[in-house]
Parts: C-alpha cells; sequence; structure tokens
C-alpha cells in the first residue's frame, strides 16, 4: 500500500465519526449543498454533516465535484451543448 | 442553449401533458446528456478501448436512465436548489456508474480480493521504509500492527473483503457494490463501521490519531 493512500487513509480514521450520513442521504442534499456553495455561502459550515460524508466517500465526493463544476458553468452562461461534449471524445 | 425555466415552471410543465410536458422533456433529456457528456469528457481514462459512438451510446443511456429517475422523483424535489442542479445529479450517478463498470469490466473482484486479503495483512500497511528516527519507526510500526489485529481479529469477513477492495485495491465503491449485490449505503456502513473500530482501538491504545497523521506525515 503506497504511503499517501496509507496516510489518506489514517486520515479517513482520525475524522470518522460515531453518527455519519448514508449515501442516500447526501445525495438527497447535494443539491441543496452545491447551490449554498454557490451562493457565497460557507456550505461546509452550514451542512456539516455533507461535507463530512463527502471526505469520507470518494463516490459521492466526485459526484459533487461534478455538479458543483457543473453548477458554475450554468452561472456563467451555460453548459456547453451536447454537439461541443462531443467533440471532446476522442 | 440557455435555460430560462424557473423551477416552478419545470415543475408545471413536467407535471402537464401533451406539447407542453413532451418540449419540457426534450428539453431536460438535453440538458441530462450534457450532464453525462461532461462526466464523461473529464473520465475519457475510464473508456479507452471504445469510439466515439460506443461512448454516446453511454452517455445517451445515461441521459434516458436518468431522465426516468428524475420523472419518478418530481416530487423529492424541495426547491432547495435550482431544479437544473437537482436533477444533474441524477445524470452524473449514473453516468459515474457506468464509467467505472466499464473501466473495472473484465476485472475478477473475486480474485483481486482474495490475492488481497492473502497479503494484506502484512505488506500492504508497510510499504512505507523507515526513514525516521528508530523511536518513530517503532511507532509506526506498532500503529500498524494495531490496525493489522483490528482488522484480522474484530472485522467480520465481510468488512475485510470490502476493505480489501476499497482501501487495499482501489475498487470504486460502485463496483464493490455491484460485485456484493447491495447497495451503496449498506457498503457505506460497512466501511464506517470498520473505521469506527480501528479509531477506537488506537485511541484505546493511547494513539489519538492526529498524532499518528504527523508521525507518518513526518517520516517523509
Amino acid at each position: 500500500m503506497k504511503s499517501d493512500r496509507f496516510e489518506r487513509w489514517l486520515q479517513n480514521i482520525y475524522t470518522t465519526q460515531d453518527e455519519e450520513i448514508s449515501c442516500s442521504e447526501c445525495f438527497d442534499a447535494v443539491s441543496h449543498f452545491v447551490e449554498v456553495e454557490l451562493s457565497g455561502a460557507d456550505a461546509m459550515v452550514r451542512m456539516p454533516k455533507v461535507k463530512q460524508h463527502l471526505d469520507q466517500c470518494p463516490a459521492c465526493q466526485q459526484e459533487y465535484e461534478t455538479l458543483r463544476d457543473l453548477g458554475r458553468l450554468e452561472n456563467e452562461g451555460g453548459v456547453p451543448s451536447a454537439d461541443d461534449l462531443q467533440d471532446l471524445i476522442p | 442553449m440557455t435555460d430560462t425555466r424557473t423551477n416552478q415552471d419545470w415543475l408545471h410543465d413536467l407535471n402537464a401533458s401533451g406539447a407542453l410536458q413532451e418540449a419540457a422533456i426534450a428539453e431536460l433529456r438535453d440538458l441530462l446528456l450534457r450532464a453525462a457528456l461532461y462526466f464523461f469528457s473529464r473520465n475519457l481514462g475510464d473508456f479507452r478501448g471504445l469510439n466515439r459512438d460506443e461512448v454516446m451510446q453511454r452517455a445517451e443511456d445515461c441521459a434516458q436512465d436518468a431522465l426516468i429517475a428524475v420523472m419518478d422523483h418530481l416530487a423529492d424535489f424541495r426547491g432547495d436548489s435550482k431544479f437544473t442542479t437537482w436533477a444533474y445529479k441524477f445524470s452524473i450517478n449514473m453516468a459515474l456508474m457506468a464509467a467505472r463498470r466499464e473501466r473495472w469490466k473484465g476485472v475478477s473482484l473475486d480474485e483481486l480480493a482474495s490475492s488481497g486479503e492473502s497479503n494484506f495483512l502484512e505488506p500492504a500497511i508497510q510499504d512505507h521504509s523507515e526513514r525516521g528516527a528508530p523511536e518513530q519507526s517503532a511507532m509506526q510500526g506498532e500503529v500498524r500492527k494495531i490496525i493489522r489485529d483490528v482488522i484480522k481479529h474484530e472485522l467480520t469477513d465481510k468488512q475485510q473483503h470490502v476493505i480489501s477492495m476499497m482501501v487495499f485495491n482501489e475498487v470504486p465503491l460502485d463496483e464493490v457494490v455491484r460485485h456484493l449485490g447491495t447497495n451503496r449505503n449498506a457498503v457505506y456502513k460497512m466501511l464506517h463501521d470498520a473505521r469506527r473500530k480501528i479509531k477506537g482501538s488506537l485511541q484505546a491504545r493511547g494513539f489519538e490519531v492526529g498524532e499518528m497523521l504527523s508521525l507518518f506525515g513526518a517520516s517523509r
């Protein structure tokens, strides 16, 4: 096991809480979390359980990051068209 | 196309009938396709071996499945985000699962996990070269031994199996879910319970995990 992965896992162990929300609960809340973040408010403070789950769960974290980026694109004028995105696929 | 519908517009039109509903569904499907393609475009490594048409077909499938999921869950939308943000997450979820499935197809998780189980208790946690001071190295060794002992003696076979796959072999959550025929919540809970036991055992033996992080981080 590589040392960085081991340290990441130690970090996960260290930040483990007795009660953590499930992936389903995170899924339900993540769009609100993104909206709060994009509004400029501190989503981590307002929704700490969601933040804690995202730190522990790489799958939910990746979904969150993609959702946040799409939200930013929308706020900046729109997500690229399907044709434009298709052009990025080799 | 810039979305000009309000949340109320979306709900009204998607719940309408006839041409109004058809137009809203077509617009929504296009947005869901964009979300899937956006995810795919950032994870092209998962699709090595597929041509563009095949990738596009995966994206179309994700958009269609996401559309069905959104329509099934319309009543759950609470209005605490933009409707499109809420809808995108269904497509992103489908896209992530499709990408992981593509990347891991042909890999036997049974073999991977069993090979991991045969060795993860020993070298997997030990590959740090002992570059710190002797006392620091001794403490690192003790921490690893505690973790090994907890995994070996206090975790269930299933928890060990999941840790072997996810922590030591970096198998993505959704592939473990598929392999075990369960759901994300169940696998997450298994990992959570395992983390709690390891954390508790380390603390019971006098190791504050925060100190351990600096202990290991300081060795580099």
